[in-house]
C-alpha cells in the first residue's frame, strides 16, 4: 500500500488530490467537493468535510468568512427505496408557497466574490455561467478578438447544467432538437480530445418505455422522424426492452422506443472545460459576480450593472436558464418562459449492471447509473408549482422510489444517498428563446430548453457564435421571441423528468 | 478480554464460518476472530477496516444475507447470516486490483486521463465504468414496506445528555434516538429507540405543522409532521489525514470505547483537546496498554505502518510499536439536518467542525428550528434546558 494521506475514505481522496484541486481554482467548498468527488460517497461527507476544509483553511484557499459547509443533501443515512416506497404522503397544500434555498453563507455579496474590478467596456456579456453560457463564450472567443466577459453569480455547476442528471439524447419529435442533439453527441465524443478534460460520454442508449396506445403512437411517430434524420431508433417489444435490462418488470409498459447511440454524459467537467478553453481563449468568465441591472437606451442595451460595478457592451445575452425572466426584467423585457423545480437522486454505487438510461413516458420517470455505478434518476411532479424552487422533499423520495421499484423490483433494497433539485425553464411550446429581442437591439435570447438544454449546448452555441459573427442561420428566427405573439409555436412532445 | 461462557452464534464471511457471542456487531465478531481487511477502496483497491465504529464512516461496508453495503459495525450478527466482501475480485485479501494503488502512487486525476487520444479514452472509461461502484444489486426483490405518518408538536433529535435536557425542560416532547439505548430514559416525554432521523424538511403535506420528518427505523419509514423541532444530533467522530491514516488497524478512540472488547494489547493514541485526554484515560481503563499519546497540537504523526497497523512514526523521528492507532479529534458537530432546512453553521476551530448558530434561546435562523448541546458548539445541559423551553413556548 502506498503512503496517500486520505482526507474521504469512501471516494479515495487524498490531500494531495485537494492541493490539486485548490491550485486549479477549485478552493470554494462545493467546487471542491465537486471536482475531487469528496464528500459523495456511502457516509455523506460526515468523514471528510471537517478535514477538507482544515486543509482549505490551513492554504488559505478559503477567507474565515467562507467557511461553511457544502450543502447538505438528505438523507443523512443511506435509506433503501422500499422504505421511501411505503410511505404515501398526502397530496400537499397548493396554497404553500414552494420555498427556496437560503444561501450558506448567510447572504450578502459571496465572501468568495473576487475583488478585482470587471473591465469597463467588452463587446459582448454573457449573463449565466452555465453550459449554454459557456459553450457560446468558447465559441465566440475561437471565432475572433471579441472581448467575451462571462457573469455567473454562484460557483459553476450552481445552477441547472450542475444539477441535472447528465442524459444526452437524439430521439426528439422536432427536427431542429434532432439536429441539434446529433451534433452535440457527436462534439462529446471528443470533448476531451478539444477541451482537455472528460465528460466520460457513455453511449448505452436511451430506452423510452410507453404504457398506453396513445403513447405507443407518439413513439412510433418520434421513431418513424428520427428515422428520416438518420438515428437508428426502433420501437421494440417488451420482451426486446427485457433482453437490454433483465431487471425490468416488462408487464408494465407495451413498447419502447430504443436508440443504441443516445447515452449518459458526467455533467461537471463538461462546465469546467468550457470554462477553462474560453479563459485560454481569452475571454473572461466571472464567478460569484451577480448581474442587478441591465441599462438599455435609445431602443438598444448598453451595458450591464453588477454587484462589482458597471460593464458597457454592444450585446448582452441572458443564458440564465431557469432565472432568465427574472433577469430579462431587468431590461424591461418579459419572456414567456416558466421556472419548474425537478428532483433528483442518487443511490449508493452499485457495480454495473443498467446499461441504457430508461424513461417511462408519461410520468416522467427517468434513472441511468452514472460512471460511478450510482442510478441517478428523477421524476416530475405534476402537483409541482412553478417557482425558483431548489429545495428537496420528501415527497418526492417517496413517488420516485414507488416508480422505481415497481419498475425495477430488484433495486428495493438498494439504499439513496443523496437528493437534490434544479429547475426546469419550461417556455409554452417546449421549444427554446433565441436571437434578438424585439425592441431592444442587442438584447439576445439564449434560453427555454426546458431541462434539455444541457445536451444541445455545444451545437447551440456553436451556431450562435456563428450567427452573431454576421452568419445567416434561420433557427434564430424560427426560435425568436416573437414567436408566442404572433402564435407560431413549435410544439415538442418528448419531455421527462 | 471478557472469559466468560457465552451461546455462540455462527456467521460466515465468504463463505468460512466465523463464531460470534450474543450481542455482537458483524464487526466485533470479525475483529474477535482477528479479521481486520473488511473491504477494498473504491478508486485504488486499498484495504480498508472499521473507522468509527459508531455507523457514521462508511468504511466497513459488506454485503449481508444478499444487501449490498451494509454497515458491519451496526448490523447484529444472527445466526447463519452470511456475510461477503465487496470490491475485491478474486477475494478481499489477494485483490488483483489493488496494483491501482501502485501504478497510480501520485493518485489518480480522472477528469485528465488520457485525454490526449479518442481511442485511449474510450478505454479507459470502458475500464473505469466496470471498475466502479461497490456493492452487486440486491439477490431479492423487494417492495414498498408499509410505513406510518403521524403528527407530534415537539420532537428532539438524540437522546444524549443536550436531547434529554431538552425534552425534560419542555415536559412534553417525542424523542427520537438512532441507538437501542439512551442514557436516561425516566421523564415525561414519548422516546422512540433505534430511530435515526435522516431528513427534514419544510412541511408541504396538508397536515398542520412546520416540519417534516423522514426518520428511519430497522424495519420501516416513518414521516412525522412537527410544529417544533429541536436538534440535538451530537457529533461524529473525524479521522485525521496522514499517509497510511486509512489502513486497517487506524480506529475512532469512541469506537474502541463502543467495543465488547479490546483489539490488542498496545495503543497510539493520536489527537487533540480534551477529546485526547478523555480518551487516553479511558482506552487506558478499558486495559489497553497506551504506548504514546500525540497531542497534534506539539507531535504529528508521519505515517501508519503494516496491514494492520503495526507501528506509528512521528514528526519527532520516532517509530512507535502498537497494535492499534485510536484516534481522538472532538467529534464534529453533525450539522446536516439543521443546515439542510437553512439553519446556518460556521467553521469552528476547537470544535474541528461546522457548529449550528443559535440565539440564547437556541434558536436557529428557522423560526420553528432550535439546536442544543455539541451541534450547536455549546454544553449540552444548559443549552438543552434553554432550547427545551424556548421550543415549548
Amino acid at each position: 500500500m502506498t503512503d496517500k494521506a486520505i482526507v474521504c475514505a469512501c471516494e479515495d481522496v487524498s490531500v494531495h488530490d485537494i492541493e490539486e484541486a485548490i491550485a486549479r481554482g477549485f478552493g470554494d467548498i462545493e467546487s471542491l467537493k465537486r471536482y475531487t468527488g469528496l464528500g459523495t460517497g456511502p457516509c455523506q461527507g460526515k468523514s471528510c468535510e471537517s478535514g477538507a476544509m482544515r486543509i482549505c483553511a490551513a492554504r488559505g484557499a478559503v477567507p474565515p468568512e467562507a467557511q461553511v459547509p457544502f450543502r447538505a443533501r438528505p438523507p443523512f443515512a443511506p435509506t433503501a427505496m422500499a422504505q421511501y416506497a411505503g410511505l404515501e404522503l398526502p397530496a400537499r397544500d397548493l396554497r404553500l408557497a414552494a420555498g427556496g434555498l437560503k444561501p450558506t453563507w448567510g447572504g450578502g455579496p459571496h465572501p468568495l466574490q473576487p475583488r478585482e474590478r470587471l473591465p469597463e467596456r467588452v463587446d459582448v456579456v454573457i449573463i449565466g455561467g452555465g453550459i449554454m453560457g459557456l459553450a457560446l463564450a468558447w465559441n465566440l472567443a475561437g471565432a475572433g478578438a471579441q472581448r467575451v466577459l462571462v457573469l455567473e453569480r454562484g460557483y459553476l455547476c450552481e445552477g441547472a447544467s450542475g444539477r441535472n442528471g447528465g442524459g444526452v439524447r437524439a430521439q426528439w419529435t422536432t427536427p431542429l432538437l434532432i439536429e441539434l442533439a446529433k451534433e452535440s453527441i457527436d462534439f462529446m465524443g471528443h470533448f476531451a480530445q478539444e477541451l482537455g478534460i472528460n465528460v466520460w460520454l457513455r453511449k448505452g442508449g436511451y430506452l423510452f418505455l410507453a404504457h398506453d396506445e396513445e403513447t405507443v403512437r407518439r413513439i412510433e411517430y418520434g421513431a418513424e422522424l428520427q428515422k428520416r434524420y438518420g438515428l437508428p431508433t426502433r420501437v421494440i417489444t417488451p420482451g426486446e426492452a427485457g433482453e437490454i435490462v433483465p431487471q425490468l418488470d416488462t408487464s408494465r409498459f407495451v413498447a419502447a422506443s430504443w436508440n443504441p447511440e443516445d447515452g449518459v454524459v458526467f455533467p461537471w467537467p463538461f462546465l469546467w472545460g468550457y470554462a477553462d478553453g474560453a479563459r485560454k481563449r481569452g475571454a473572461q468568465v466571472e464567478t460569484f459576480t451577480r448581474v442587478t441591472g441591465i441599462d438599455v437606451g435609445f431602443g438598444r442595451v448598453l451595458g450591464v450593472q453588477t454587484d462589482r460595478g458597471r460593464v458597457t457592451a454592444d450585446r448582452v445575452v441572458i443564458a440564465c436558464g431557469a432565472w432568465s425572466p427574472t433577469v430579462a426584467r431587468l431590461a424591461g423585457v418579459t419572456l414567456p418562459n416558466v421556472p419548474y423545480r425537478h428532483e433528483i437522486v442518487s443511490s449508493e454505487p452499485l457495480k454495473p449492471f443498467l446499461g441504457p438510461l430508461v424513461s417511462m413516458l408519461g410520468t416522467g420517470l427517468y434513472f441511468s447509473q452514472s460512471m460511478r455505478g450510482e442510478i441517478v434518476g428523477g421524476m416530475g411532479d405534476p402537483l409541482e408549482e412553478p417557482g425558483l424552487n431548489q429545495s428537496s422533499s420528501l415527497r418526492f423520495m417517496t413517488r420516485y422510489s414507488r416508480a422505481l421499484t415497481e419498475l425495477l423490483p430488484q433495486v428495493g433494497k438498494v439504499k439513496l444517498l443523496r437528493q437534490w433539485a434544479g429547475c426546469y425553464d419550461v417556455t409554452p411550446d417546449h421549444s427554446p428563446v433565441l436571437g434578438e429581442t424585439p425592441g431592444v437591439t442587442g438584447l439576445l435570447q439564449m434560453s427555454g430548453f426546458v431541462g434539455h438544454g444541457f445536451m444541445m449546448a455545444p451545437a447551440v452555441g456553436r451556431r450562435m457564435a456563428l450567427w452573431m459573427g454576421g452568419a445567416q442561420d434561420e433557427i434564430f428566427d424560427r426560435y425568436n421571441l416573437r414567436r408566442f405573439a404572433e402564435g407560431r409555436l413549435i410544439q415538442e412532445t418528448f419531455i421527462i423528468g | 478480554m471478557d472469559r466468560e461462557d457465552h451461546d455462540t452464534i455462527r456467521i460466515s464471511l465468504d463463505g468460512e464460518a466465523i463464531d460470534a457471542r450474543p450481542g455482537d456487531t458483524i464487526a466485533a465478531a470479525l475483529l474477535r476472530a482477528r479479521i481486520t481487511t473488511f473491504t477494498r477502496s473504491i478508486k485504488y483497491h486499498r484495504p480498508r477496516g472499521p473507522f468509527c465504529l459508531q455507523g457514521t464512516c462508511g468504511q466497513c461496508l459488506m454485503r449481508v444475507d444478499g444487501v449490498p453495503s451494509r454497515l458491519a459495525c451496526k448490523v447484529r450478527a444472527e445466526e447463519g447470516m452470511i456475510c461477503e466482501r465487496q470490491n475485491g475480485p478474486l477475494g478481499v485479501d489477494k485483490d488483483l486490483f489493488r496494483a491501482a494503488d501502485f501504478v497510480f502512487a501520485d493518485g489518480l486525476d480522472h477528469h485528465h486521463l488520457l485525454t490526449g487520444s479518442r481511442v485511449l479514452g474510450r478505454v479507459a472509461m470502458e475500464i473505469a465504468r466496470r471498475l466502479a461502484g461497490l456493492g452487486e444489486l440486491p439477490s431479492q426483490a423487494q417492495g414498498p414496506i408499509p410505513a406510518e405518518l403521524r403528527t407530534a408538536r415537539l420532537v428532539v433529535i438524540g437522546a444524549g445528555p443536550a436531547g434529554l435536557a431538552a425534552a425534560r425542560a419542555a415536559g412534553n416532547a417525542l424523542v427520537l434516538e438512532k441507538e437501542s439505548a439512551a442514557a436516561d430514559p425516566a421523564f415525561a416525554s414519548e422516546l422512540m429507540l433505534g430511530a435515526e432521523c435522516v431528513g427534514l424538511y419544510t412541511n408541504d403535506t396538508p397536515l398542520p405543522g412546520n416540519a417534516l420528518l423522514a426518520v428511519r427505523t430497522a424495519s420501516r419509514l416513518l414521516g412525522i409532521v412537527a410544529e417544533r423541532v429541536v436538534v440535538a444530533t451530537g457529533g461524529a467522530s473525524q479521522p485525521l489525514p496522514f499517509p497510511g491514516c486509512d489502513r486497517p488497524g487506524v480506529y475512532a478512540a469512541r469506537g474502541l470505547l463502543g467495543l465488547p472488547m479490546r483489539v490488542g494489547e498496545k495503543l497510539v493514541v493520536v489527537g487533540d483537546g480534551e477529546e485526547l485526554i478523555d480518551c487516553s484515560s479511558a482506552l487506558e481503563r478499558r486495559g489497553y496498554v497506551i504506548e504514546s499519546v500525540l497531542d497534534i497540537q506539539k507531535v504529528q504523526p508521519v505515517r501508519a505502518l503494516g496491514n494492520p497497523v503495526r507501528a506509528l512514526d512521528t514528526s519527532l523521528g520516532e517509530r512507535i510499536r502498537c497494535d492499534a492507532v485510536a484516534i481522538a479529534l472532538p467529534p464534529a458537530p453533525l450539522h446536516e439536518l439543521a443546515s439542510s432546512v437553512g439553519a446556518h453553521a460556521h467553521w469552528v476551530g476547537r470544535l474541528h467542525g461546522f457548529a449550528v448558530q443559535v440565539d440564547a434561546d437556541g434558536r436557529t435562523a428557522v423560526p420553528w428550528l432550535f439546536a442544543a448541546g455539541r451541534v450547536a458548539g455549546l454544553d449540552a445541559i444548559s443549552s438543552g434546558e434553554a432550547a427545551g423551553r424556548a421550543a415549548a413556548k
